[in-house]
């Protein structure tokens, strides 16, 4: 089971669960765990995903424990370290994340929280351990702690408005254009009558987890959202629509249409703003055509990223701009039960044509396909800009980690999405053609 | 780690078996003869040296870890019983924390502090709670902490089922440096097929027993002295017990690396075991044994 791994960009779920939580207006993390696990998730998660994390996790309180909590127990310095971040920090809700040491020695943190509740404290607690799982797991407990306890501290739940949906699956930084790629679900679903609840966000605080226990549907975008979406569903019946990738392009069309089906929708104010937004992208593409054939834009690629990016932007390629899939890369190890799918949706995106997928999250072994690959451009994290160099291909940065790119609201899910991926990735074949 | 001074000895075994009462006996005998001894309790409980020392108080190397920065020998031990340096790990309360690692950080400490170099023992005895739970128990048997481990069993199937649990870390660590096993000390032998049953295990797991240790009512009472029996009642043959498992653990260095039985092994041997007594208590004569 345990192997070597190179250059691993799937960080410890402590920092999965921080992800979340500091993606929450109003949400102030407090880890219980060694000094070491926030630093690293600044050094080694936030600071390289865009840039776009100004109050990243040096600022996070940490309860920092030392020898003598391990042995001891870390509860009371927990319990000290809740209170000064209550004292601080003012919050609408507290969240207790762990790391390895305190779990291994069985610090009990739901006795913690309960005392903060008693003080009235909105306390609630994931237990993170790095060794329960990568940053995806973190992702899930995080969201499945909000999903649990929420209800518990909040008795008056939020009225939920008609037609709201809850986004699933994206997870901050670890997808560096979540917050472009949740406007742009947002705005899709705002056109056709929807109410989106992105969850996630700077203007989303904790009414908006309030909400989601009212919505309409569950909008899953990657493997990753199954779980909530299922939680969701056991304990309110609110039902779900999965995508197994972002949908980028042509693809957002087909799921606005899906989305009108099955609620119910106006089908025709759906077409009509299907319609509308897909003119405009066939005037981008008209716009790019000249540099497309010039600067032989058609070629074949290599994409690397989690499986939603590879889903969205590989389709969005192969199918709407006429490149060739050669190496397809899906970080994310997703779970068995959906790679049986992807990889029947990503060997055939151009049928006949010969795609090599790989599930990988080692850097090493990543390059290695690349090379053996030989496409035309490289798609993927910083981690791999080295091979795209040694192959002499243009480059572009996608997916995480990130170090080169500053990424604000850019995203590249829908049609804006699919505007500003044809910009970004018309200037890096641009940009090499001048080059050479 | 620099040249070891002394012989360090681990003791393990069941939780109640008698591990305190005879190393601390074991201690006695040797200061006795004129030894430089020390004690160490590996258990939170921290009750190891309770009867070398007349039941005074000792605050715990963690304890006073915890309280101040700057730690001194003196502040952690007590001359007990023929000058022996007792000293008590300690660890959290029962529940919380972690044990294993206190007892890690307490030896670490120990070393820092030049504890060897100081005292300059001949003997050092480690006294660790029961069974080897987590790798923080396995401490004093691992990185050649202690050279010879032994382990106190009775004829209970639970405590021989410890003594089986400590030979397989013994037998993990041995052969990178640890602790290789000395024998079992048989203790609180009473029913009569009980020296035969420790024998058969030892034989069995490639090990020897070096003594077998009376239940003695004196025992109780040199206990409640707050006393080891050599000091209490010197004169008495449980007295005599304890100086000679001292004494072969002073003059036999010999060691083995133990072959512990598999669970099924295990199983079954205590299963022909439970045949055996039941049919000695059950008074059923064979045509053999009658012969
Ligand atoms: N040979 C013996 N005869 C009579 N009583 C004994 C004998 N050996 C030990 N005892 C008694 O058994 C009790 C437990 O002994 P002791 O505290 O030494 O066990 P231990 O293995 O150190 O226990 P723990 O695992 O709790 O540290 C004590 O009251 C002790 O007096
Ligand atoms: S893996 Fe464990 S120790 Fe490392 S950062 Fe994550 S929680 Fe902390
Ligand atoms: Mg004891």
């Amino acid at each position: 089971m345990s192997h070597h791994l190179e250059g691993s960009r799937n960080s410890c779920a402590l920092h999965g669960a921080l992800q979340l939580f500091e993606s929450i207006a109003g949400v102030v993390p407090v880890i219980h765990s060694t000094s070491g696990c926030g630093v690293q998730h600044y050094l080694g998660g936030t600071r390289l995903s865009g840039g776009n994390d100004p109050f990243g996790s040096p600022a996070v309180s940490s309860s920092n424990i030392g020898e003598k909590h391990v042995v001891f127990g870390g509860g009371s310095r927990l319990r000290e370290q809740l209170k000064n971040t209550v004292k601080v920090v003012q919050g609408d809700l507290y969240a207790i994340v762990t790391g390895c040491s305190t779990e291994m020695v069985g610090d009990d943190i739901p006795a913690m929280a309960k005392e903060g509740l008693e003080q009235d404290w909105p306390v609630v607690y994931a237990n993170t351990p790095g060794f329960r799982g990568d940053v995806h797991q973190g992702y899930h407990l995080a969201a499945k702690t909000l999903i649990e306890q929420l209800p518990e501290l909040w008795k008056d739940a939020e009225p939920a408005p008609a037609g709201l949906i809850n986004i699933w699956g994206i997870i901050p930084d670890q997808d560096p254009f979540w917050r472009g790629n949740l406007d742009e679900l947002g705005r899709l679903l705002e056109a056709i009558g929807l109410v989106p609840n992105l969850l996630l966000g700077g203007d989303q605080g904790t009414a908006a987890w309030k909400r989601a226990p009212g919505a309409a549907l569950n909008l899953v975008v990657s493997p990753w959202g199954e779980l909530p979406a299922r939680l969701l569903e056991e304990c309110y019946g609110t039902p779900s629509l999965s995508l197994e990738g972002l949908p980028v392009g042509a693809a957002a069309g087909i799921l606005l249409t899906r989305l009108t089906e099955q609620l119910g929708l106006d089908p025709l104010r759906t077409e009509e703003f299907i319609n509308r937004e897909q003119a405009r992208l066939q005037r981008q593409f008209a716009l790019l055509a000249d540099s497309y054939y010039r600067k032989g834009f058609q070629r074949e690629f290599a994409l690397v990223g989690e499986s939603s990016q590879v889903v969205g932007i590989g389709e969005f390629l192969g199918k709407s701009l006429g490149l060739l899939p050669r190496t397809l890369v899906i970080t994310d190890n997703p779970p068995e039960h959906v790679r049986e799918a992807l990889v029947n949706r990503l060997t055939t995106i151009v049928p006949g044509y010969d795609t090599e997928l790989v599930f990988s999250e080692d850097r090493a072994e990543i390059a290695d396909a690349i090379r053996s690959g030989q496409a035309g451009v490289v798609l993927g994290s910083s981690l791999e800009q080295e091979v795209a160099v040694e192959l002499g291909v243009p480059f572009l940065a996608v997916s995480f980690p990130l170090t080169n790119r500053i990424v604000l609201d850019r995203g590249y899910a829908g049609y804006r999405g699919a505007v500003a991926l044809l910009e970004d990735l018309g200037s890096v074949i641009l940009a090499d053609s001048l080059s050479v | 780690m620099s040249e070891k001074i002394g012989k360090h000895i681990a003791i393990y075994g069941k939780g109640g078996i008698g591990k305190s009462t005879t190393t601390s006996n074991i201690s006695a005998a040797l200061a006795e003869s004129g030894y430089r001894v020390i004690q160490i309790g590996c258990d939170p409980k921290s009750d190891s040296t309770t009867i070398l020392r007349g039941g005074n108080d000792l605050p715990t190397v963690l304890d006073t870890l915890r309280e101040q920065s700057k730690v001194r020998i003196e502040d952690i031990s007590a001359v007990g019983f023929g000058g022996v340096l007792c000293i008590e790990a300690g660890g959290p309360v029962p529940g919380v924390g972690c044990a294993g690692r206190g007892i890690n950080a307490a030896v670490e400490l120990l070393q820092e502090l030049k504890l060897f170099d100081e005292f300059k023992p001949d003997f050092v005895l480690y006294d660790v709670l029961g069974d080897v739970v987590c790798g923080g128990f396995a401490v004093p048997i691992r990185d050649g902490l202690a050279d010879r481990a032994f382990v106190v069993t009775s004829s209970d199937f639970m405590a021989i089922f410890a003594a089986n649990n400590l030979f397989k870390a013994v037998n993990k660590y041995a052969p990178s440096g640890g602790a290789r096993l000395g024998g079992v000390i048989a203790n609180s032998i009473l029913a009569p097929y009980a020296p035969a049953l420790i024998d058969d295990f030892a034989g069995k797991t490639g090990s020897q027993v070096i003594g077998y240790v009376p239940r003695s009512l004196v025992v109780a009472q040199s206990e409640l002295y707050g006393q080891t029996v050599i000091e209490a009642v010197p004169q008495s043959e449980q007295a005599q017990v304890y100086r000679n498992l001292a004494k072969f653990i002073d003059e036999n260095e010999e060691t083995v690396i133990p072959k512990p039985l598999n669970g099924p092994e295990l199983k079954k041997w205590a299963r022909e075991w439970g045949d055996r007594i039941f049919e000695v208590e059950a008074g059923v004569v064979h045509e053999m044994a009658s012969i």
